[in-house]
């Protein structure tokens, strides 16, 4: 799929003359009028999930994600190989460990006209720390201040160090202030200074965005109607794009690529995803709780067969807790697959007769089920039994708090694209209580020592501190996951993402 | 007759009441969390409790259950959890999408299955008969699921006659109507056929074609009356079914009914959404059932309430 992209992305020399040629013309052009004769035609979406809130505060959702990408800039935007670049903060630094710079973009106006300036910036990273309904709240509890430093410039200050806070801040879209007067008109109609404008909201149905011909990033958007529409139902999604009703699908299966393959003028993209599968350990319980037992399970699972045969392919064998891209990768020695080996681990610690409840969340990971059945076939090889027991996710992840359950299939999609949320949350004895009860001090050392802004510094910590638990197997990390999309061949420089958005402000359809 | 209605109307709010309790209890019974839902996956403790405290959860349930009654009494069935908007709003702007689809289905089911029902009788042991039995067997038999999805890839991806999905036009209901009234019209369908057989072999049917009525006239008018009533009572019943929300045919057309909402909000727990549809469905369901009581007494002069 690599050489898909690439392939997609190179274009000849006749068509460099082209659209050299076709560039200077337009370049000679008034800015205006250059963008409304490149914008034409109108795209349609359809997502995985329904969108519940125009709030961009108020959701961790993918699909809501990519919706409020359109209508709102964050400070910070994240390239689809995890580099922070920017959008409304022109750039930022760390002051110390402590304290945050952002430099503002000037001369951006929200959809209604209100410049966007500090005010803004101010009102909405404090709204998310102080309104403690919005879900995304929690993230932001360790602010200390919010203030700004002339019209242009935000300086935030927290109570510990916040290095991962530009990563969290490329998930917050910026909001005038005034919405702060009335939010629940606001969220009815929003405005944003992103590249379309918030036409319509069918709730459950569809999204309707136009474009927002004053945009403050030249040549965008490409078309003059976004619209997304919420489709659950796998099946009716693909339907709906092999009928051209639609032209772009996410959360495509393994299993549907080769039917959207052979329809006339689909293409499929795939990407490896900002996501590492985990199936996590009850670590307080006897007898996961002993490290030999895991390694023996670890040993007796055959990955490859995972990859290869249950996913067709569409999974990455995992060489580090953390995918690559993000700060915090390194390449460990993959797990080896060593039935024999788990045999004799299992006798010596006088492991005879095991029985594990494996836990899924109902229907929430393609192919979740058959994994685990596959997983629970491997396992009795080597003598031990497994329970699979396939619940609601509500009722999982009561089970989960409870501590009732030795195995749990899981999985941790790095939205931010940064790992200190995820070993904030498992690998520290506050995070992990009502969850898998790990408990490291050293480890716990390390997080927090992390959390200082310096990349070197952070990189450093998470490698030393990914080698305990690779060697500690708290969890199993059987691949990392892939995003798949089904996308029409009409549509040009669409840009499959990892983070599983669906980005269209520079996607053009012929 | 009026007594009749006054007491049904009591008896209706017993229901309702019983109904609002019933699911009240059962939601709070059912391991899970909402802000455990509402928040990602793995998010702190901290968090959990503290969005639990702003929904208003960590109250005794008795106090809930008080504070729900009196709010509902007024008119306010409480936050949605999910959409941060009133629970009522939430419902309400589903209705629209959940009536044209019940009702595009019950026009299906009344127009194919009744007329189907009476050929198949009045033309017993025919050919017309095997084939609407065996129309019947497929509605009843085929789940929505597949049919559903058939009907997409026949009519919507092979042929794009019709839209595969969505909720715009007339046209985008006629797949999912076919699908939802697939199962009623064969029920119907069913139905008719076996009370007209009986109405028809009856004494006043025969006096009726010995007096020279035109069959016409004694199938649709003489029979079909008297063959109603069961009819009547199914649709009736059919009906409340249908506006509760057809989860499955909502599901694989994404049409944004009341069905698809009320499934999420009870996976999410989305207690006063699950509360508010719930009690709507009951209370469109003691109305329904009420309407079809009072009609009878219309089609069959026999009956009468006192």
């Amino acid at each position: 799929m690599r050489e898909k992209i690439r392939a997609s992305r190179s274009f000849g020399r006749r068509r460099f003359i082209t659209l050299g040629a076709s560039g200077l013309a337009a370049l000679s052009l008034p800015r205006a009028v250059r963008a409304q004769a490149a914008r034409s035609g109108e795209l349609v979406a359809g997502l995985s999930e329904r969108m519940l809130t125009l709030d961009p505060a108020n959701h961790y959702s993918i699909s809501a994600t990519s919706v409020h990408r359109h209508v709102f800039d964050p400070l910070v935007d994240v390239t689809n190989d995890s580099k922070f670049v920017p959008a409304l903060a022109e750039s930022w630094r760390a002051v110390n460990n402590l304290t945050w710079r952002f430099n503002l973009r000037r001369n951006v106006s929200f959809h209604d006209g209100t410049p966007f300036n500090a005010d803004s910036a101010v009102f909405t990273i404090r709204r998310v720390r102080d309104n403690t309904k919005l879900i995304k709240s929690f993230v932001y509890q360790d602010i200390e201040s919010v203030e700004k430093d002339g019209d242009y410039a935000v300086v935030v200050t927290s109570k510990r160090p916040f290095g991962s806070l530009p990563a969290h801040l490329s998930m917050l879209g910026m909001l005038p202030a005034s919405a702060g007067r009335n939010e629940d008109a606001f969220f009815q109609k929003p405005v944003g200074t992103g590249p379309f404008r918030f036409t319509s909201w069918t709730h459950g149905d569809n999204i309707v965005l136009a474009a927002n011909p004053s945009y403050w990033k030249p040549g965008i958007p490409k078309v003059e109607k976004v619209t997304f529409r919420f489709v659950p139902e796998l099946s009716t999604r693909a339907a709906a794009l092999r009928a051209g009703e639609i032209h772009v699908i996410d959360r495509v299966t393994p299993d549907l690529v080769e039917t959207l393959k052979g329809s006339r003028g689909v293409k499929v993209f795939d990407v490896p995803a900002v996501e590492a599968q985990r199936w996590i350990f009850q670590l307080a319980k006897e007898p996961v709780k002993d490290q030999r037992l895991r390694q023996a399970i670890s040993l007796a699972i055959d990955r490859n067969v995972i990859i290869k045969d249950l996913l067709l392919g569409y999974g990455r064998p995992v060489d580090s807790p953390v995918p690559p891209g993000l700060v915090g990768h390194t390449t460990l020695p993959l797990k080896p697959y060593d039935p024999e080996k788990a045999r004799q681990i299992l006798k010596q610690a006088g492991y005879a007769n095991v029985t594990l409840d494996f836990v899924l969340m109902k229907d929430l990971y393609p192919k979740q089920l058959e994994i685990t059945q596959a997983v629970a076939a491997m396992l009795g090889e080597v003598g031990i039994k497994v329970n699979i027991k396939n619940l609601e996710i509500a009722t999982a992840r009561e089970m989960r708090s409870a501590g009732t359950y030795d195995m749990f299939f899981s999985g941790w999609a790095h939205m931010p694209h940064d790992p200190d949320w995820y070993f904030g949350q498992w690998f520290t004895r506050a995070g992990s209580e009502k969850l898998t009860r790990y408990n490291n001090p050293r480890v716990e050392q390390l997080i927090a020592e992390g959390r200082v802004p310096d990349p070197k510094v952070r990189q450093a910590k998470y490698e030393e501190l990914e080698r305990i638990l690779w060697d500690e197997e708290p969890e199993i990390w059987p691949y990392y996951s892939v995003a798949i999309y089904g996308v029409s061949d009409r549509l040009r420089n669409f840009e499959p993402r990892g983070d599983y958005y669906v980005l269209l402000s520079d996607v053009g359809i012929a | 007759m009026r007594a009749y209605v006054l007491r049904r109307l009591a008896q209706s709010a017993l229901t309702l009441l019983g109904v609002s309790l019933l699911v009240f209890v059962v939601l709070r019974v059912l391991p899970g969390d909402p802000a455990k839902m509402l928040l990602p996956d793995g998010a702190p403790q901290s968090a959990v409790d503290e969005l639990n405290r702003q929904l208003g959860l960590h109250e005794p349930l008795p106090v809930q259950y008080a504070i729900f009654i009196r709010s509902v009494v007024r008119g306010d069935f409480g936050q949605s959890f999910q959409y941060r908007a009133p629970a009522l709003r939430v419902v309400t702007e589903r209705i629209a999408a959940t009536a044209e689809l019940a009702l595009a289905a019950l026009v299906l089911t009344v127009a194919v299955g009744v007329s189907l029902g009476i050929l198949a009788a009045v033309r017993r042991g025919t050919r017309y008969d095997y084939a609407s039995t065996v129309l019947a067997v497929l509605g009843q038999s085929l789940p929505n699921f597949w049919l559903g999805i058939m009907l997409i890839l026949l009519f919507g991806v092979a042929l794009r006659w019709l839209p595969t999905s969505g909720f715009e036009g007339w046209r985008h209901v006629v797949l999912p109507a076919v699908t939802l009234a697939a199962f009623p019209t064969a029920l119907v369908a069913r139905l008719t056929r076996s009370s007209m057989l009986e109405i028809l072999g009856r004494d006043f049917v025969r006096t009726g074609r010995a007096k020279g009525l035109a069959e016409r006239a004694v199938v649709l008018r003489h029979a079909l009356r008297n063959a109603a009533v069961p009819v009547l009572t199914v649709l009736g019943l059919q009906i409340g079914t249908l506006l509760g929300g057809a989860v499955i045919t909502e599901s694989v057309f994404a049409w944004p009914g009341m069905g698809k909402l009320v499934v999420d909000a009870i996976y999410f727990r989305d207690f006063p959404v699950v509360q508010t549809v719930l009690i709507f469905s009951a209370t469109v369901f003691v109305v329904i059932n009420l309407l079809v009581d009072l009609l009878y007494t219309v089609i069959d002069p026999r009956i009468r309430y006192s």
